[in-house]
């Protein structure tokens, strides 16, 4: 299942943002009213580099959907960066 | 019925374990059972004098920590990636144009790593993701003041 939600978090000395919740939901809709346009891009990528058109849709598809879980989270003595995809 | 059994099915019906745990006991009960690769270890605390019983769990997550001291003050990073997009990854190799093959074997060679690309099919590379999760690294740096830990879970 693909990503729903990134949360973002960032902290810094001169800077405090609070924990921002991006809606990925809603890039997505942009994006499949954009995949004509983006499958045609790839499509050519596939036919250039000589690769199944097929396999790189399903590739991109499985690292797309098995993003959830991913978390990244730097922190400083004074700054901290926190990514979370749900 | 195996007094073994009959114990698993009662923390089953006292509700101590899941039912998916209860299978995966009694799976280990049987002979000839080994635990599939990718697994590890856990325990269920044991009632009535009875030992801890193992419990097999499949990881999640690959975790990388990262602690080291700076001059400012101490450094954290913690990254956990799904071992799914480890498997989504390693896929992306069968993406790489057969040209591309070819050169990254000879650059490999010319380095002394006789590795040919093209023979590393999607099974080898599930196997390797599956054995990752047995996969733990502890570094502890005395003089740098760092620790690095990766590991499954």
């Amino acid at each position: 299942m693909i990503p729903n939600v990134a949360v973002l978090e960032i902290e810094s000395p001169h800077f405090h943002m609070p924990r921002l919740w991006i809606p990925l939901l809603l890039l997505w809709i942009p994006l499949f009213l954009l995949s004509p346009l983006i499958l045609f891009v790839i499509l050519a990528a596939c036919i250039a580099g000589r690769i199944s058109f097929w396999r790189a849709i399903a590739t991109f598809w499985g690292i797309l959907s098995s993003l959830r879980g991913l978390q990244i989270r730097v922190a400083t003595h004074q700054s901290k960066v926190s990514i979370r995809i749900l | 019925m195996n007094e073994n059994r009959r114990q698993i099915l009662e923390m089953l019906a006292a509700g101590k374990i899941t039912a998916d745990e209860a299978e995966q006991l009694i799976a280990a009960l049987e002979p000839g059972s080994a635990p599939p690769a990718g697994e590890f270890t856990g325990r269920i605390a044991g009632s009535n004098g009875w030992p801890d019983t193992p419990v097999k769990t499949r990881a999640k997550y690959l975790r990388v920590l990262v602690e080291s001291m700076e001059k400012g003050g101490p450094t954290t990073v913690n990254v956990r990636v799904p071992m799914q997009l480890l498997r989504a990854g390693v896929r992306l190799a069968s993406l790489i144009p057969q040209q591309a093959h070819e050169q990254f074997d000879a650059k490999m060679s010319k380095h002394g790593v006789p590795l040919t690309l093209s023979q590393i099919k999607p099974e080898n590379l599930e196997e390797l993701i599956d054995h990752l999760e047995d996969l733990s690294v502890d570094v502890d740096a005395k003089e740098e003041k760092a620790k690095v830990r990766v590991f499954c879970e």
